[in-house]
Protein backbone atom coordinates (compact mmCIF):
# COMPACT_ATOMS: atom_id res chain seq x y z
CA UNK A 1 0.00 0.00 0.00
CA UNK A 2 1.35 3.42 -0.99
CA UNK A 3 0.07 6.74 0.29
CA UNK A 4 0.71 10.21 -1.16
CA UNK A 5 1.17 12.91 1.48
CA UNK A 6 0.56 16.60 0.76
CA UNK A 7 1.50 19.46 3.09
CA UNK A 8 0.82 23.18 2.53
CA UNK A 9 0.05 24.58 5.99
CA UNK A 10 2.63 27.36 6.05
CA UNK A 11 5.38 28.34 3.58
CA UNK A 12 6.46 24.84 2.47
CA UNK A 13 4.74 23.06 -0.41
CA UNK A 14 5.54 19.39 0.11
CA UNK A 15 4.59 15.99 -1.29
CA UNK A 16 5.86 12.50 -0.43
CA UNK A 17 5.17 8.84 -1.12
CA UNK A 18 5.32 6.45 1.85
CA UNK A 19 4.22 2.82 2.25
CA UNK A 20 2.63 0.95 5.16
CA UNK A 21 6.05 -0.08 6.47
CA UNK A 22 6.83 3.65 6.69
CA UNK A 23 9.37 3.35 3.92
CA UNK A 24 9.80 6.79 2.31
CA UNK A 25 9.97 6.47 -1.50
CA UNK A 26 10.15 10.21 -2.10
CA UNK A 27 9.87 13.46 -0.19
CA UNK A 28 9.86 16.80 -2.01
CA UNK A 29 9.80 20.15 -0.20
CA UNK A 30 9.65 23.53 -1.94
CA UNK A 31 9.74 26.61 0.31
CA UNK A 32 8.67 30.18 -0.41
CA UNK A 33 10.69 31.45 2.57
CA UNK A 34 12.85 33.76 0.39
CA UNK A 35 9.76 35.78 -0.48
CA UNK A 36 8.91 36.30 3.19
CA UNK A 37 12.34 37.17 4.57
CA UNK A 38 12.00 40.92 3.95
CA UNK A 39 8.81 40.99 6.03
CA UNK A 40 10.28 39.22 9.05
CA UNK A 41 7.60 36.55 8.94
CA UNK A 42 5.45 34.49 6.63
CA UNK A 43 3.03 36.69 4.65
CA UNK A 44 -0.14 34.59 4.21
CA UNK A 45 -1.16 35.93 0.80
CA UNK A 46 2.34 35.40 -0.63
CA UNK A 47 2.41 31.87 0.80
CA UNK A 48 -0.98 31.08 -0.76
CA UNK A 49 0.17 32.35 -4.16
CA UNK A 50 3.34 30.30 -4.02
CA UNK A 51 1.48 27.09 -3.12
CA UNK A 52 -0.86 27.30 -6.08
CA UNK A 53 2.04 27.56 -8.54
CA UNK A 54 4.17 24.85 -6.91
CA UNK A 55 1.60 22.23 -5.90
CA UNK A 56 1.37 20.56 -9.33
CA UNK A 57 5.13 20.34 -9.97
CA UNK A 58 5.87 19.22 -6.39
CA UNK A 59 3.36 16.34 -6.52
CA UNK A 60 4.63 15.33 -9.95
CA UNK A 61 8.22 15.25 -8.68
CA UNK A 62 7.24 13.19 -5.64
CA UNK A 63 5.56 10.63 -7.93
CA UNK A 64 8.50 10.73 -10.34
CA UNK A 65 11.07 10.22 -7.56
CA UNK A 66 9.04 7.23 -6.38
CA UNK A 67 9.09 5.80 -9.95
CA UNK A 68 5.34 6.14 -10.32
CA UNK A 69 3.43 7.13 -13.45
CA UNK A 70 2.08 10.63 -12.62
CA UNK A 71 -1.23 9.96 -14.39
CA UNK A 72 -1.91 6.38 -13.31
CA UNK A 73 0.16 6.03 -10.16
CA UNK A 74 -0.15 3.00 -7.94
CA UNK A 75 -1.31 5.18 -5.08
CA UNK A 76 -3.87 3.72 -2.70
CA UNK A 77 -4.71 6.80 -0.65
CA UNK A 78 -3.92 10.48 -0.17
CA UNK A 79 -3.18 12.21 3.14
CA UNK A 80 -3.26 15.99 3.39
CA UNK A 81 -2.73 18.50 6.17
CA UNK A 82 -6.12 20.03 6.92
CA UNK A 83 -5.00 22.11 9.94
CA UNK A 84 -3.69 23.92 11.86
CA UNK A 85 -2.06 26.55 9.67
CA UNK A 86 -2.73 29.49 7.38
CA UNK A 87 -6.22 29.08 5.94
CA UNK A 88 -5.29 30.29 2.42
CA UNK A 89 -2.34 27.89 2.32
CA UNK A 90 -4.20 24.90 3.77
CA UNK A 91 -6.96 25.29 1.16
CA UNK A 92 -4.54 24.87 -1.76
CA UNK A 93 -3.27 21.49 -0.54
CA UNK A 94 -6.71 20.36 0.55
CA UNK A 95 -8.35 21.29 -2.76
CA UNK A 96 -5.59 19.63 -4.77
CA UNK A 97 -5.71 16.50 -2.58
CA UNK A 98 -9.46 16.14 -3.07
CA UNK A 99 -9.00 16.54 -6.82
CA UNK A 100 -6.22 13.91 -7.02
CA UNK A 101 -8.43 11.65 -4.95
CA UNK A 102 -11.28 12.11 -7.47
CA UNK A 103 -8.91 11.68 -10.41
CA UNK A 104 -7.46 8.39 -9.17
CA UNK A 105 -10.58 7.11 -7.41
CA UNK A 106 -8.76 6.63 -4.10
CA UNK A 107 -9.72 7.71 -0.56
CA UNK A 108 -8.22 10.76 1.08
CA UNK A 109 -7.76 11.66 4.73
CA UNK A 110 -7.24 15.01 6.47
CA UNK A 111 -4.31 15.03 8.90
CA UNK A 112 -3.47 17.31 11.81
CA UNK A 113 -0.11 18.96 11.09
CA UNK A 114 1.10 18.53 14.68
CA UNK A 115 0.23 14.85 14.67
CA UNK A 116 2.28 14.72 11.48
CA UNK A 117 5.31 16.05 13.36
CA UNK A 118 4.86 13.29 15.97
CA UNK A 119 5.28 10.68 13.22
CA UNK A 120 8.58 12.12 11.96
CA UNK A 121 10.80 10.20 14.44
CA UNK A 122 8.89 7.01 13.61
CA UNK A 123 9.79 7.28 9.91
CA UNK A 124 13.46 6.91 10.80
CA UNK A 125 12.84 4.35 13.52
CA UNK A 126 9.70 2.28 12.76
CA UNK A 127 10.53 -0.21 15.56
CA UNK A 128 10.70 2.32 18.39
CA UNK A 129 9.67 1.22 21.89
CA UNK A 130 6.55 2.83 23.41
CA UNK A 131 5.52 4.90 25.27
CA UNK A 132 7.49 7.91 24.07
CA UNK A 133 7.47 11.47 25.30
CA UNK A 134 8.00 14.02 22.53
CA UNK A 135 9.12 17.61 22.74
CA UNK A 136 7.54 19.26 19.69
CA UNK A 137 8.97 22.69 18.98
CA UNK A 138 8.77 24.81 15.85
CA UNK A 139 8.05 28.30 14.56
CA UNK A 140 4.38 27.94 15.41
CA UNK A 141 4.16 25.40 18.20
CA UNK A 142 5.74 24.21 21.47
CA UNK A 143 4.31 21.14 23.19
CA UNK A 144 5.18 18.13 25.29
CA UNK A 145 3.22 15.07 24.14
CA UNK A 146 2.97 11.62 25.65
CA UNK A 147 2.46 8.88 23.05
CA UNK A 148 1.46 5.40 24.16
CA UNK A 149 1.44 4.11 20.56
CA UNK A 150 1.40 5.65 17.07
CA UNK A 151 -1.68 7.87 16.82
CA UNK A 152 -2.43 7.66 20.53
CA UNK A 153 -1.28 10.79 22.24
CA UNK A 154 -1.97 13.13 25.13
CA UNK A 155 -0.76 16.74 25.32
CA UNK A 156 1.01 17.13 28.68
CA UNK A 157 2.02 20.75 28.29
CA UNK A 158 2.12 23.56 25.78
CA UNK A 159 3.02 27.20 25.52
CA UNK A 160 0.62 29.64 27.13
CA UNK A 161 1.78 32.49 24.88
CA UNK A 162 4.50 32.52 22.17
CA UNK A 163 5.94 29.40 20.59
CA UNK A 164 9.70 28.86 21.09
CA UNK A 165 10.30 29.58 17.38
CA UNK A 166 8.43 32.87 17.68
CA UNK A 167 10.69 33.90 20.54
CA UNK A 168 13.71 33.14 18.33
CA UNK A 169 12.28 35.26 15.51
CA UNK A 170 11.48 38.19 17.80
CA UNK A 171 14.92 38.20 19.42
CA UNK A 172 16.64 37.77 16.04
CA UNK A 173 14.70 40.73 14.63
CA UNK A 174 15.67 42.85 17.61
CA UNK A 175 19.33 41.87 17.21
CA UNK A 176 19.10 42.66 13.49
CA UNK A 177 19.80 39.06 12.46
CA UNK A 178 17.06 38.61 9.88
CA UNK A 179 14.37 35.98 9.45
CA UNK A 180 14.01 33.15 10.32
CA UNK A 181 15.93 33.66 13.54
CA UNK A 182 16.59 30.10 14.68
CA UNK A 183 19.50 28.98 12.51
CA UNK A 184 21.41 32.26 12.86
CA UNK A 185 21.03 32.44 16.66
CA UNK A 186 22.03 28.77 16.91
CA UNK A 187 25.14 29.41 14.80
CA UNK A 188 26.18 32.46 16.86
CA UNK A 189 25.36 30.74 20.15
CA UNK A 190 27.88 27.99 19.46
CA UNK A 191 30.71 30.55 19.74
CA UNK A 192 29.24 32.50 22.65
CA UNK A 193 29.04 32.16 26.42
CA UNK A 194 25.64 31.14 27.79
CA UNK A 195 26.44 32.76 31.16
CA UNK A 196 27.15 36.23 29.74
CA UNK A 197 23.62 37.51 30.39
CA UNK A 198 21.42 36.70 33.34
CA UNK A 199 18.03 35.79 31.88
CA UNK A 200 15.08 34.49 33.88
CA UNK A 201 13.78 30.99 33.22
CA UNK A 202 10.07 31.59 33.70
CA UNK A 203 7.35 29.11 34.67
CA UNK A 204 9.12 27.09 37.27
CA UNK A 205 5.79 25.80 38.61
CA UNK A 206 4.61 22.20 38.69
CA UNK A 207 2.68 22.24 35.43
CA UNK A 208 4.33 21.34 32.12
CA UNK A 209 3.34 24.51 30.24
CA UNK A 210 5.81 26.96 28.70
CA UNK A 211 5.95 30.74 28.45
CA UNK A 212 8.30 32.58 26.11
CA UNK A 213 6.70 35.99 25.69
CA UNK A 214 8.72 37.61 28.49
CA UNK A 215 12.06 36.39 27.18
CA UNK A 216 12.48 39.00 24.44
CA UNK A 217 11.84 41.82 26.95
CA UNK A 218 14.35 40.21 29.31
CA UNK A 219 16.96 40.10 26.54
CA UNK A 220 16.32 43.78 25.69
CA UNK A 221 16.61 44.83 29.37
CA UNK A 222 19.71 42.77 30.06
CA UNK A 223 21.56 44.10 27.02
CA UNK A 224 20.59 47.68 27.88
CA UNK A 225 22.15 47.22 31.29
CA UNK A 226 25.23 45.57 29.78
CA UNK A 227 25.67 47.04 26.31
CA UNK A 228 29.25 45.89 25.75
CA UNK A 229 28.12 42.27 25.56
CA UNK A 230 28.95 40.51 22.28
CA UNK A 231 26.18 39.38 19.92
CA UNK A 232 27.32 35.75 20.18
CA UNK A 233 27.05 35.92 23.97
CA UNK A 234 23.52 37.35 23.76
CA UNK A 235 22.59 34.55 21.36
CA UNK A 236 24.15 31.90 23.60
CA UNK A 237 22.46 33.24 26.75
CA UNK A 238 19.07 33.45 25.04
CA UNK A 239 19.38 29.99 23.54
CA UNK A 240 20.39 28.57 26.91
CA UNK A 241 17.35 30.16 28.60
CA UNK A 242 14.97 28.72 25.97
CA UNK A 243 16.57 25.29 26.14
CA UNK A 244 16.62 25.27 29.92
CA UNK A 245 12.88 25.93 30.13
CA UNK A 246 12.06 23.30 27.48
CA UNK A 247 14.36 20.68 28.96
CA UNK A 248 13.34 21.31 32.57
CA UNK A 249 9.69 20.69 31.65
CA UNK A 250 10.59 17.69 29.51
CA UNK A 251 12.50 16.23 32.43
CA UNK A 252 9.50 16.81 34.74
CA UNK A 253 7.33 14.97 32.19
CA UNK A 254 9.75 12.03 32.24
CA UNK A 255 9.70 11.93 36.03
CA UNK A 256 5.88 11.92 36.04
CA UNK A 257 5.41 9.38 33.24
CA UNK A 258 7.36 6.21 32.74
CA UNK A 259 8.47 6.07 29.10
CA UNK A 260 10.76 3.93 26.95
CA UNK A 261 11.90 6.76 24.73
CA UNK A 262 12.22 10.51 24.35
CA UNK A 263 11.89 12.29 20.99
CA UNK A 264 12.44 15.71 19.52
CA UNK A 265 10.27 16.97 16.65
CA UNK A 266 9.48 20.19 14.77
CA UNK A 267 11.75 22.75 13.09
CA UNK A 268 13.45 23.91 16.30
CA UNK A 269 14.54 20.28 16.83
CA UNK A 270 17.48 21.15 14.56
CA UNK A 271 18.80 23.26 17.42
CA UNK A 272 22.13 21.94 18.72
CA UNK A 273 21.62 22.79 22.42
CA UNK A 274 18.24 21.02 22.44
CA UNK A 275 19.62 17.94 20.70
CA UNK A 276 22.39 17.64 23.28
CA UNK A 277 19.98 18.26 26.15
CA UNK A 278 17.51 15.60 24.99
CA UNK A 279 20.31 13.05 24.49
CA UNK A 280 21.48 13.75 28.02
CA UNK A 281 17.97 13.21 29.42
CA UNK A 282 17.75 9.90 27.56
CA UNK A 283 21.02 8.78 29.15
CA UNK A 284 19.90 9.91 32.60
CA UNK A 285 16.63 7.94 32.35
CA UNK A 286 18.15 5.04 30.42
CA UNK A 287 15.66 5.28 27.53
CA UNK A 288 15.91 5.45 23.72
CA UNK A 289 16.50 8.81 22.13
CA UNK A 290 14.92 9.83 18.81
CA UNK A 291 16.47 12.83 17.09
CA UNK A 292 15.15 13.04 13.53
CA UNK A 293 17.35 14.39 10.77
CA UNK A 294 16.93 18.02 9.78
CA UNK A 295 14.77 17.11 6.76
CA UNK A 296 12.32 15.25 8.99
CA UNK A 297 12.30 17.93 11.73
CA UNK A 298 11.11 20.70 9.44
CA UNK A 299 7.75 20.62 7.67
CA UNK A 300 7.53 17.80 5.11
CA UNK A 301 4.88 15.56 3.60
CA UNK A 302 6.38 12.17 4.54
CA UNK A 303 5.31 12.76 8.14
CA UNK A 304 1.82 13.71 6.92
CA UNK A 305 1.64 10.52 4.84
CA UNK A 306 2.73 8.46 7.85
CA UNK A 307 0.15 10.06 10.14
CA UNK A 308 -2.42 9.61 7.37
CA UNK A 309 -1.77 5.86 7.24
CA UNK A 310 -2.66 5.58 10.91
CA UNK A 311 -5.66 7.94 10.66
CA UNK A 312 -7.05 5.95 7.74
CA UNK A 313 -6.71 2.78 9.76
CA UNK A 314 -8.22 4.27 12.93
CA UNK A 315 -10.87 6.69 11.67
CA UNK A 316 -11.28 5.81 7.97
CA UNK A 317 -11.25 8.25 5.05
CA UNK A 318 -12.44 11.87 5.24
CA UNK A 319 -15.46 13.22 3.38
CA UNK A 320 -14.85 15.30 0.24
CA UNK A 321 -16.71 18.05 2.14
CA UNK A 322 -13.90 18.30 4.71
CA UNK A 323 -12.99 21.91 5.53
CA UNK A 324 -9.63 23.31 6.52
CA UNK A 325 -9.29 23.90 10.28
CA UNK A 326 -6.78 26.74 10.78
CA UNK A 327 -6.88 26.39 14.60
CA UNK A 328 -7.16 22.61 14.94
CA UNK A 329 -5.61 21.60 18.28
CA UNK A 330 -3.68 18.37 18.67
CA UNK A 331 -5.76 17.61 21.79
CA UNK A 332 -8.89 17.60 19.58
CA UNK A 333 -7.58 14.95 17.17
CA UNK A 334 -9.59 11.75 17.38
CA UNK B 1 -15.49 15.83 -25.91
CA UNK B 2 -16.32 15.59 -22.19
CA UNK B 3 -15.56 18.81 -20.35
CA UNK B 4 -15.77 19.83 -16.72
CA UNK B 5 -15.96 23.54 -15.85
CA UNK B 6 -15.01 24.97 -12.46
CA UNK B 7 -16.25 28.39 -11.34
CA UNK B 8 -15.04 29.85 -8.02
CA UNK B 9 -14.17 33.49 -8.82
CA UNK B 10 -16.94 35.07 -6.78
CA UNK B 11 -18.72 34.17 -3.53
CA UNK B 12 -20.55 31.53 -5.59
CA UNK B 13 -19.20 28.08 -6.36
CA UNK B 14 -20.50 26.54 -9.58
CA UNK B 15 -19.61 23.78 -12.01
CA UNK B 16 -20.67 22.45 -15.36
CA UNK B 17 -20.32 19.16 -17.19
CA UNK B 18 -20.82 18.66 -20.90
CA UNK B 19 -20.74 15.45 -22.89
CA UNK B 20 -21.83 14.80 -26.47
CA UNK B 21 -25.41 14.22 -25.31
CA UNK B 22 -26.01 16.54 -22.43
CA UNK B 23 -24.89 19.53 -20.44
CA UNK B 24 -25.60 20.55 -16.86
CA UNK B 25 -24.64 23.67 -14.95
CA UNK B 26 -25.02 23.78 -11.23
CA UNK B 27 -24.57 26.54 -8.68
CA UNK B 28 -23.45 24.64 -5.58
CA UNK B 29 -23.24 27.45 -3.05
CA UNK B 30 -23.36 31.24 -2.77
CA UNK B 31 -21.59 31.74 0.54
CA UNK B 32 -17.86 31.29 -0.15
CA UNK B 33 -17.84 27.61 0.86
CA UNK B 34 -15.91 26.70 -2.30
CA UNK B 35 -13.67 24.16 -0.64
CA UNK B 36 -16.51 22.31 1.12
CA UNK B 37 -18.80 21.98 -1.90
CA UNK B 38 -16.64 21.77 -5.02
CA UNK B 39 -15.11 18.27 -4.89
CA UNK B 40 -18.34 16.77 -3.63
CA UNK B 41 -20.22 18.54 -6.45
CA UNK B 42 -17.81 17.19 -9.07
CA UNK B 43 -18.20 13.66 -7.73
CA UNK B 44 -21.99 14.05 -7.78
CA UNK B 45 -22.27 15.37 -11.32
CA UNK B 46 -19.95 12.68 -12.70
CA UNK B 47 -22.10 10.05 -11.02
CA UNK B 48 -25.23 11.60 -12.47
CA UNK B 49 -23.75 11.30 -15.98
CA UNK B 50 -22.60 7.76 -15.26
CA UNK B 51 -19.01 8.85 -15.87
CA UNK B 52 -15.72 8.43 -14.08
CA UNK B 53 -13.14 11.20 -13.69
CA UNK B 54 -11.01 9.27 -16.19
CA UNK B 55 -13.64 9.94 -18.86
CA UNK B 56 -12.96 13.68 -18.72
CA UNK B 57 -11.14 15.04 -21.77
CA UNK B 58 -10.55 18.52 -20.44
CA UNK B 59 -10.97 20.72 -17.40
CA UNK B 60 -11.77 24.40 -17.84
CA UNK B 61 -11.34 26.79 -14.93
CA UNK B 62 -12.16 30.43 -14.28
CA UNK B 63 -8.81 31.90 -13.20
CA UNK B 64 -10.29 35.27 -12.25
CA UNK B 65 -10.02 38.05 -11.47
CA UNK B 66 -12.04 37.54 -8.30
CA UNK B 67 -11.79 36.39 -4.70
CA UNK B 68 -8.21 35.23 -4.14
CA UNK B 69 -9.08 32.30 -1.89
CA UNK B 70 -11.91 31.11 -4.13
CA UNK B 71 -9.65 31.30 -7.17
CA UNK B 72 -6.99 29.23 -5.47
CA UNK B 73 -9.53 26.57 -4.51
CA UNK B 74 -10.73 26.40 -8.13
CA UNK B 75 -7.28 26.46 -9.71
CA UNK B 76 -5.79 23.94 -7.25
CA UNK B 77 -8.74 21.63 -7.93
CA UNK B 78 -8.29 21.98 -11.70
CA UNK B 79 -4.57 21.25 -11.32
CA UNK B 80 -5.25 18.17 -9.19
CA UNK B 81 -7.69 16.82 -11.78
CA UNK B 82 -5.69 17.84 -14.86
CA UNK B 83 -2.36 16.61 -13.50
CA UNK B 84 -3.85 13.53 -11.90
CA UNK B 85 -5.61 12.46 -15.09
CA UNK B 86 -3.03 13.76 -17.54
CA UNK B 87 -5.65 15.96 -19.21
CA UNK B 88 -5.28 19.52 -20.48
CA UNK B 89 -6.58 22.49 -18.48
CA UNK B 90 -8.09 25.53 -20.20
CA UNK B 91 -8.05 28.94 -18.46
CA UNK B 92 -10.88 31.42 -18.91
CA UNK B 93 -11.41 34.78 -17.21
CA UNK B 94 -14.36 35.77 -15.02
CA UNK B 95 -14.84 39.02 -16.95
CA UNK B 96 -15.02 37.37 -20.38
CA UNK B 97 -17.46 34.82 -18.97
CA UNK B 98 -19.72 37.69 -17.88
CA UNK B 99 -19.60 39.20 -21.38
CA UNK B 100 -20.36 35.81 -22.97
CA UNK B 101 -23.15 35.29 -20.46
CA UNK B 102 -24.77 38.55 -21.57
CA UNK B 103 -24.22 37.56 -25.21
CA UNK B 104 -25.91 34.17 -24.70
CA UNK B 105 -28.93 36.02 -23.30
CA UNK B 106 -29.19 38.08 -26.51
CA UNK B 107 -27.34 41.24 -25.49
CA UNK B 108 -25.62 42.89 -28.49
CA UNK B 109 -23.75 45.90 -27.17
CA UNK B 110 -20.66 47.22 -25.51
CA UNK B 111 -20.60 45.13 -22.33
CA UNK B 112 -18.62 46.02 -19.22
CA UNK B 113 -17.93 43.07 -16.94
CA UNK B 114 -17.61 44.10 -13.29
CA UNK B 115 -16.46 41.70 -10.56
CA UNK B 116 -16.53 42.75 -6.90
CA UNK B 117 -12.93 43.11 -5.71
CA UNK B 118 -13.81 44.01 -2.09
CA UNK B 119 -12.32 46.98 -0.24
CA UNK B 120 -14.46 49.33 -2.33
CA UNK B 121 -12.89 48.21 -5.59
CA UNK B 122 -13.99 46.30 -8.68
CA UNK B 123 -12.25 44.32 -11.43
CA UNK B 124 -13.46 45.64 -14.76
CA UNK B 125 -13.07 45.01 -18.51
CA UNK B 126 -14.92 46.20 -21.63
CA UNK B 127 -16.08 43.87 -24.42
CA UNK B 128 -17.82 44.27 -27.75
CA UNK B 129 -20.57 41.64 -27.94
CA UNK B 130 -22.00 41.09 -31.42
CA UNK B 131 -23.33 38.27 -33.60
CA UNK B 132 -19.72 37.54 -34.48
CA UNK B 133 -18.87 36.89 -30.86
CA UNK B 134 -17.13 38.56 -27.93
CA UNK B 135 -14.05 40.76 -28.37
CA UNK B 136 -12.15 42.42 -25.52
CA UNK B 137 -11.75 46.17 -26.05
CA UNK B 138 -9.26 46.76 -23.23
CA UNK B 139 -7.35 44.87 -20.57
CA UNK B 140 -8.81 43.75 -17.24
CA UNK B 141 -7.96 46.23 -14.47
CA UNK B 142 -8.75 47.26 -10.91
CA UNK B 143 -10.93 50.34 -10.45
CA UNK B 144 -13.78 51.64 -8.30
CA UNK B 145 -17.48 51.51 -9.13
CA UNK B 146 -17.51 55.30 -8.93
CA UNK B 147 -14.80 55.89 -11.51
CA UNK B 148 -16.30 53.32 -13.90
CA UNK B 149 -19.68 55.02 -13.58
CA UNK B 150 -18.22 58.52 -14.11
CA UNK B 151 -16.16 57.31 -17.06
CA UNK B 152 -19.21 55.93 -18.91
CA UNK B 153 -21.62 58.71 -17.93
CA UNK B 154 -19.12 61.24 -19.31
CA UNK B 155 -18.36 59.28 -22.44
CA UNK B 156 -22.08 59.01 -23.23
CA UNK B 157 -21.86 55.85 -25.35
CA UNK B 158 -24.48 53.22 -24.68
CA UNK B 159 -23.24 50.41 -22.50
CA UNK B 160 -24.42 47.33 -20.61
CA UNK B 161 -22.98 46.61 -17.16
CA UNK B 162 -22.95 43.09 -15.76
CA UNK B 163 -21.45 41.12 -12.89
CA UNK B 164 -21.57 40.80 -9.09
CA UNK B 165 -19.76 44.15 -8.84
CA UNK B 166 -22.74 45.76 -10.57
CA UNK B 167 -25.16 44.04 -8.20
CA UNK B 168 -23.14 45.30 -5.24
CA UNK B 169 -23.10 48.93 -6.42
CA UNK B 170 -26.42 48.71 -8.26
CA UNK B 171 -27.63 52.23 -7.42
CA UNK B 172 -24.46 53.73 -8.92
CA UNK B 173 -24.54 51.70 -12.13
CA UNK B 174 -28.31 52.08 -12.61
CA UNK B 175 -27.86 55.86 -12.49
CA UNK B 176 -25.77 55.97 -15.68
CA UNK B 177 -28.24 57.53 -18.19
CA UNK B 178 -26.72 55.81 -21.22
CA UNK B 179 -26.25 52.53 -19.35
CA UNK B 180 -28.28 49.41 -18.76
CA UNK B 181 -27.78 46.65 -16.24
CA UNK B 182 -27.85 42.98 -17.21
CA UNK B 183 -28.38 41.10 -13.95
CA UNK B 184 -25.81 38.33 -13.63
CA UNK B 185 -23.85 37.50 -10.50
CA UNK B 186 -22.11 34.24 -11.39
CA UNK B 187 -19.77 34.25 -14.43
CA UNK B 188 -21.37 32.05 -17.10
CA UNK B 189 -20.47 28.39 -16.70
CA UNK B 190 -22.18 27.63 -20.05
CA UNK B 191 -19.70 30.02 -21.65
CA UNK B 192 -16.83 28.35 -19.81
CA UNK B 193 -17.88 24.96 -21.21
CA UNK B 194 -18.05 26.37 -24.75
CA UNK B 195 -14.69 28.16 -24.47
CA UNK B 196 -13.18 25.09 -22.88
CA UNK B 197 -13.84 23.17 -26.07
CA UNK B 198 -12.64 25.87 -28.49
CA UNK B 199 -9.62 27.29 -26.72
CA UNK B 200 -6.04 26.04 -26.60
CA UNK B 201 -5.10 24.54 -23.22
CA UNK B 202 -2.86 26.57 -20.90
CA UNK B 203 0.73 25.62 -20.19
CA UNK B 204 0.61 27.15 -16.74
CA UNK B 205 -2.65 27.66 -14.91
CA UNK B 206 -2.40 30.48 -12.36
CA UNK B 207 -4.99 32.77 -10.81
CA UNK B 208 -5.28 36.22 -12.35
CA UNK B 209 -4.91 38.38 -9.23
CA UNK B 210 -4.51 41.85 -10.84
CA UNK B 211 -3.44 43.09 -7.43
CA UNK B 212 -0.13 42.69 -5.62
CA UNK B 213 -0.25 40.78 -2.37
CA UNK B 214 -0.70 43.58 0.13
CA UNK B 215 2.38 42.32 1.85
CA UNK B 216 3.40 45.45 3.68
CA UNK B 217 -0.02 46.82 4.58
CA UNK B 218 -1.46 43.51 5.62
CA UNK B 219 1.74 42.26 7.09
CA UNK B 220 1.07 39.46 9.51
CA UNK B 221 3.61 37.10 10.88
CA UNK B 222 3.20 33.38 10.87
CA UNK B 223 -0.16 32.66 12.45
CA UNK B 224 0.18 31.38 15.94
CA UNK B 225 -0.57 27.72 16.15
CA UNK B 226 -1.27 25.63 19.21
ZN1 LIG C 1 5.31 22.34 11.46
Amino acid sequence: MKILGIETSCDETAAAVVDEHLHVFSSVVESSIDQHRAFGGVVPELAGRAHVTTIGPVVRRALDDADLDPHHPEIDAIAVTSGPGLIGSLLVGLSAAKAYSLAWGVPFVGVNHLEGHLFAPLLERPDMAWPVVTLLVSGGHSLIVLQSAPGEHRVLGETIDDAAGEAYDKVARWLGLGYPGGPEIDRLAREGSPDALKLPVSMTGDDLDFSFSGLKTAVVRATEKQHDVALRDVAASFQAAVAEQLLRKLRAAMVAHEVKGVALAGGVAANSTLREGVSELAREFGVEVHLPTMAMCTDNAAMIAAAGLYRLGISGPSSLALSALPNWQLADVS
Amino acid sequence: MIILAIETATTACALGLRSAEREVVRVLDLERRHSEVLALGIEGVLEEFGLRALDLDRVVVDVGPGLFTGLRVGVASAIGLGEGLGRPIVSVSSLELLAHGAGHAGVRATVVGVVDARRGEVFVQTFRVSDEGVVAMDAARVSTARSVVIEWATNGASVVFTGDGVQRYLADFAAVPNGEVFSQSVPSVEAALALGEQREPSERVVPLYLREADAVANFTTRERQP
